[in-house]
């Protein structure tokens, strides 16, 4: 995602422009001295010759050696926002250590502090250390960017005490920052009535999500049948439902489009011309940070998976193949999704063929509300995604302005509801507006399609 | 664009003040082979502490950085008044007009001394007043490089001016400790400004709001970075030093023709040559004029050779000794008490000769009168200025009147001291036409005496003729061997010929001689002034002649010149029996000559000129160097101006804040066009101003400059852009290029010939940044 600036890391002594104008001069007094035979001047201008080079061959002579360490506060930060980071330089060497400066290598796109002096180390203190041979440096980062930012190493540009040649060294390794998505604070609630059927209704905050809470309570108008507690009600003579299911996690699913397989060549041509973040990606991105946090704190269960790929998680190594529940669920979500990569650089291919099948195994299970978080769906994604309907209900999908209108008439086909996001500020609006006009498409919609399955898993559920 | 320095302490100031200092004193250090003593030098240390050290003082108090560089000179002008103002100054340091007549007279003397005084020179007034101000103003620029632009680095050039100095005048140069020492001096000013600058960095938190809080240790070791320091400036001066003995010397003068001596100092003088055309040249001048007793008609000794060479008679190299002075001169070498002496006064006036040797009598007591530094040689007793000239000269030289008996000259004492040695010194190999006549002649000779009576008879025997022509037609002019032994044979020439001549046959016979250049004594006129005769002495009455030496009787001129001069009384054959009178010998007139030049000696002993066409060429060659020099200076200023549009250009090519460098090239233009590009004026504000003028009413025009406005702003203002690739930001240098290049010449050619010439040579862009630099700058805590 993110290349560290491509300076070329010398690994020869330069001169430093004093020292460069010294080897001049001296050369210029070597002429003078020889053309006009003033033998006495050729020490100066052997001087002026021979102290750059000496001081080179010193700066290169004496290499430090240093130890770096390097902490963030925060570790892991929201984009835009900023980071300290302190590094600790540590002498290693039995030699005070001066003469230098240090600038600490951010990727491009961010700001670094400026090269700045680092004062004079003293020597390693083995026994009884007072801290003279550390030097603390703390800096504040500010991370516009999602991502992870690989924050280092430290340069090191050592000159020699007459400021006459200098070279670069980087000390240490770089140290990750992972910098989150923005997340958009979502206040419509969805679906917190117990009007959805299946897993989505009777969310209670509970402090053991996964206890089996078996207090039963009087039938209310209203409760599905397949709540009915029929030893309660055996036992109490009137019809009792349970309080909570038993299966605790109601279980939502976040759809992200990572491969952006809609534009065939649009790698070729994203990297001739800007090499900025893709807005449309990032956008996305932003979306499912914000659903899938809303989600969490709601109590669901968020499972966020590729388009491409319904059943892997957003990224290679994400835990539970891609499922996030509290507590800490949303910390990894935001993590996982920091390290999402844009794609056109590492392209993967999908099977599949796998993925439409499983897809509807999964169906029978349960029905889930699922968004799809678009960018530029492909066919393939199209077809995955209208595979995946019957097991969302309800099922939305938000595209951002790259998503083709052909993706989006097939979607809207296969009865997805499909919302456009044009710009980050736009979430929270789009999110009210699909919450608002949830009973009325609800409405519409239960008749015609919903009540047959709602039938049928009321049947499979029934003891 | 160079950041601005941190600002810095009192402390750092004066430790870069002490550095600065010690460079400036031990370069100096290297004009010591010059100037003999030391006092000299205490007196430059004094003036260059004074100025340095209140400039430092100056910027304590926080005086405003422009005006320290003045105050310094004020306190330079103090310091010398101090020293060289005397009676003239106000509570002894403060100038008054008197003041500066002094300096001016100061100045026109050490003009002379530098001209007449050879190495080492004596510490005259004029002189430590020159080098008092020199290293004053060399201080001044010191402390201007490295307090003011703090570029210490720089301060390499006025410490390389008292070191230049050396390699011309001497053969040497300047000492190689001295030149090491003052490597070290520099080496250890810019250890102290890269201290300096990095505390002062470190104490000033630069940066800003981005800039990274720094937790330093409290306390680290300085010994071992010292160490480091040390050792590398150790490692660099030795290699240098070993470098340049190693190097081997290429004597390839090509430019500025041999560095010969003598182009400041004069020394080695041949002036046999410089005679004979002297001779040579039509209308006597006077020279001198004196009073004297009537029986004082002396020969008056302006210098002495004493060196053969085989090639040519020269003048020991003898350094001035300022202990020599002219009030007292000692006792002549091998004078003993038996010669009957006697002192008489000769009373000199000067009239058109000028030189810095002074036509005196040989052997003279004392000489009063004299203005300026004069001193006296060993052993020939010739007297020399080191910092004026015989000009308006009025004075009275005591002659120690010897009057040597034929009898006390031939029982001479044959066992010679050793520093008499010398003058009996003859080349391995001679013509055997010289070692024959000499053994010819003398070979009935009794004595030393008797043999020199023998070589002045016969070269003022009838063969031999004066001519001051024939010797250029057959082309021995000199006095080398060759010279002598076509001379013996030719049997014509003229005193050059017949002094040396006769030297050498001397030395050949044991006896040592020299030849001494001056004048005969002169045409008598009727004037009498106090019953004294007025003598007068023109060019017509240069001469040379040989002396001899007879130990316990000293150096005796003899008169081998038919025609010329007078023949001392001792030196006649048989002299001792007849006791006759010695008769002037008419030396107003000379056979041959087709007149007399017009006498030069100055030009004449201060030899080594060349010939005319040599001086000549060297002058153009001067006056081409000097003219470059000018002409670069001049010009300095386009090409910097120049070189920081190539800078620039190369910034846009390479892509460091492409637009920034593009936009500052464009506003320079505009400010050095006067056409506005004030300070305080915003890109947009200016593309406006600039979009209003008449060049720009093309509509391509127009939109160059919006280009190059935009792009500035979006450099400036806009998020830190991300990388391109490499062609993309080629194509955007490009275009930005295009633009620059489209923009700026609209501007130029809007412009008249006359404001784009002064665009050119007076950029007024770079003299406000100057300005800015020297006067602007912040003061420490200020």
């Amino acid at each position: 995602m993110h290349r560290p600036r491509s300076v070329r890391v010398s690994a020869w002594p330069r001169l430093t422009r004093r020292g460069g104008m010294l080897v001049i001069v001296g050369f210029v007094l070597l002429v003078v001295s020889l053309w006009f035979d003033l033998r006495d001047i050729l020490v100066l201008a052997f001087v002026g010759i021979a102290m750059p080079l000496a001081a080179a061959v010193f700066v290169t002579a004496r290499a430090p050696r240093l130890a770096v360490t390097r902490a963030f506060a925060p570790a892991v930060v929201p984009a835009g926002a900023w980071t300290r980071v302190s590094v600790v330089v540590k002498n290693r060497g039995r030699r005070t250590f001066d003469g230098a400066h240090w600038r600490d290598m951010v990727p491009s796109g961010l700001t670094g502090p400026p090269e700045a002096i680092l004062p004079a180390v003293g020597p390693y203190e083995g026994v009884l250390p007072s801290g003279d041979d550390t030097v603390r440096l703390e800096y504040r980062l500010r991370m516009p960017r999602r991502g992870v930012a690989a924050i280092g190493p430290l340069r090191i540009a050592i000159a020699d005490p007459f400021g006459l040649a200098r070279i670069d060294r980087d000390i240490g390794s770089a140290h990750e920052v992972i910098v989150t998505p923005r997340v958009t604070p979502l206040d419509a609630a969805l679906g917190s009535a117990a009007s959805i059927d299946g897993v989505v209704h009777g969310l209670q905050r509970r402090t053991h999500p996964n206890s089996d809470e078996l207090i039963a309570r009087e039938y209310r108008y209203g409760d599905p049948l397949r709540r009915v507690n029929w030893p309660a009600t055996a036992r109490r003579g009137e019809l009792m439902v349970r309080e909570e299911e038993q299966r605790g996690d109601p279980e939502a699913r976040i759809l992200l489009d990572t491969t952006l397989s809609g534009r065939p060549h649009s790698s070729a041509l994203r990297r001739e011309h800007d090499d900025g973040p893709n807005f449309g990606f990032e956008l996305a991105i932003e979306l499912a940070a914000s659903i899938g946090m809303h989600l969490l704190d709601r109590g669901f269960r968020v499972r966020c998976t590729q388009v491409a790929d319904p059943d892997r998680g957003v990224i290679p190594g994400a835990a539970f193949g891609g499922a996030y529940r509290m507590p800490g669920g949303e910390r990894m979500l935001l993590e996982d999704l920091a390290r999402v990569e844009e794609p056109g650089r590492t392209a993967t291919p999908v099977d599949a063929e796998t993925t439409v099948a499983e897809a509807r195994v999964r169906a029978r299970e349960a029905r889930a509300p699922g968004f799809a978080a678009l960018v530029d769906p492909g066919e393939q994604d199209v077809r995955n995604l209208v595979a995946l309907r019957p097991s969302l209900e309800p099922a939305v999908a938000f595209a951002v302005e790259s998503v083709s209108q052909r993706a989006v008439d097939l979607l809207e086909q296969a009865d997805w509801r499909v919302v456009r996001v044009r710009r980050p500020a736009d979430i929270g609006e789009a999110w009210a507006s699909i919450a608002a006009s949830r009973p009325s498409a609800e409405a519409a919609r239960t008749p015609g399609r919903s009540a047959p399955i709602v039938a049928g898993e009321a049947m499979t559920d029934a003891p | 664009m160079r950041p601005e320095p941190a600002p810095l302490t009192r402390a750092q100031r004066l430790a870069l003040t002490g550095a600065s200092f010690l460079l400036v004193v031990i370069a100096t250090m290297a004009l010591g082979p010059l100037i003999s003593g030391s006092g000299w030098w205490w007196l430059c240390a004094f003036v260059a502490a004074g100025t340095l050290f209140a400039g430092a003082g100056l910027r304590a108090v926080r005086t405003p950085p422009s005006l320290v560089p003045v105050l310094e000179l004020g306190v330079l002008v103090l310091l010398l008044t101090l020293f060289f103002g005397g009676a003239s100054s106000l509570l002894l340091a403060i100038p008054t007009q008197g003041t500066f007549e002094t300096f001016g007279e100061l100045l026109a003397g050490a003009r002379r001394t530098i001209e007449q005084q050879s190495v080492p020179a004596i510490p005259v007034p004029a002189l430590s007043f020159v080098l008092a101000l020199g290293i004053g103003v060399l201080a001044v620029v010191t402390d201007i490089l490295v307090q003011t632009v703090r570029m210490p680095a720089l301060a390499a050039a006025p410490a390389l001016v008292p070191i230049l100095i050396p390699g011309f005048i001497i053969e040497a140069g300047a000492e190689v400790p001295t030149l090491v020492l003052t490597a070290a001096a520099y080496l250890l000013l810019l250890r102290v400004d890269v201290r300096v600058r990095r505390r002062a960095a470190l104490a000033s938190g630069e940066g800003g709001e981005e800039a990274a809080t720094v937790i330093a240790p409290k306390r680290v070791p300085i010994v071992s970075t010292l160490g480091a320091s040390l050792g590398l400036a150790a490692v660099g001066l030795l290699t240098a030093s070993v470098l340049a003995a190693s190097t081997p010397s290429i004597s390839t003068s090509l430019l500025l023709g041999s560095p010969s001596p003598g182009n400041l100092f004069a020394r080695g003088v041949s002036p046999f040559i410089d005679l004979g055309r002297d001779l040579r040249r039509p209308e006597p001048r006077p020279a001198f004029h004196y009073f004297a007793r009537d029986g004082d008609r002396p020969y008056f000794t302006l210098l002495t050779l004493d060196r053969f060479e085989g090639e040519v008679w020269g003048a020991t190299e003898r350094v001035v000794d300022g202990d020599n002075t002219v009030d007292a001169l000692p006792q002549p070498d091998g004078l003993s008490a038996t010669v009957e002496t006697s002192e008489h006064p000769i009373d000199v006036t000067i009239d058109e000769v000028r030189t810095t040797w002074l036509p005196v009598p040989y052997p003279t007591a004392r000489i009063e009168g004299l203005q300026g530094s004069w001193f006296w040689d060993d052993g020939s007793l010739t007297v020399r200025s080191v910092d004026s000239n015989t000009g308006g000269q009025r004075y009275r030289a005591t002659l120690l009147e010897i009057d040597p008996t034929p009898g006390q000259l031939r029982s001479a004492d044959r066992d010679l001291p050793a520093d008499i040695e010398p003058y009996l010194a003859l080349p391995e190999e001679m013509p055997a036409i010289i070692t024959d006549t000499a053994s010819t002649i003398t070979a009935a000779a009794g004595s030393p005496y008797d043999a020199a009576v023998a070589i002045q008879a016969y070269l003022r025997g009838v063969d031999f003729d004066y001519s001051t022509e024939a010797p250029v037609e057959d082309g021995y002019d000199g006095g080398g061997f060759d010279v002598i032994a076509r001379f013996l044979e030719t049997k014509a020439g003229y005193c050059v010929h017949f002094a040396s001549t006769m030297a050498v046959l001397a030395r050949e016979a044991g006896i040592p001689a020299r030849i001494s250049i001056g004048y005969t004594q002169g045409t008598p006129t009727e004037d009498r002034v106090n019953g004294v005769q007025r003598v007068e002495v023109d060019s017509h009455d240069l001469h040379s002649w040989p002396e001899l030496y007879f130990e316990g009787v000293g150096w005796v001129p003899f008169e081998p010149t038919p025609g010329r001069g007078s023949v001392p009384d001792y030196s006649r054959p048989g002299a001792g029996q007849e006791q006759a009178p010695s008769v002037p010998s008419g030396g107003a007139t000379t056979p041959g000559a087709s007149g007399r030049p017009e006498l030069d000696p100055d030009r004449n002993l201060a030899g080594a000129d060349g010939g005319a066409i040599a001086t000549a060429g060297q002058l153009w060659m001067r006056t081409g160097v000097v003219a470059l020099v000018i002409a670069a200076l001049l010009l300095a200023p386009a090409f910097l101006r120049f070189a920081q549009r190539r800078t620039r250009l190369r910034r846009i090519r390479r892509g460091e804040r492409p637009a920034d460098a593009a936009w500052d090239e464009l506003v320079s233009t505009a400010r050095d066009l006067r056409a506005g590009g004030a300070d305080a004026e915003t890109p947009r504000a200016f593309a406006e101003r600039t979009a209003r003028r008449d060049a720009f009413e093309d509509a391509d025009l127009q939109m160059a400059l919006v280009r190059l406005r935009d792009a500035v702003e979006r450099d400036r203002y806009g998020p830190p852009h991300t990388e391109l690739d490499r062609d993309s930001a080629r194509e955007r240098a490009a275009a930005l290029a295009a633009d620059l290049s489209a923009v700026r010449s609209a501007l130029l050619a809007e412009a008249g010939a006359a404001d784009r010439i002064r665009a050119t040579l007076v950029p007024a862009s770079l003299i406000d940044r100057a300005r800015k630099a020297l006067g602007e700058r912040r003061l420490a805590g200020a």
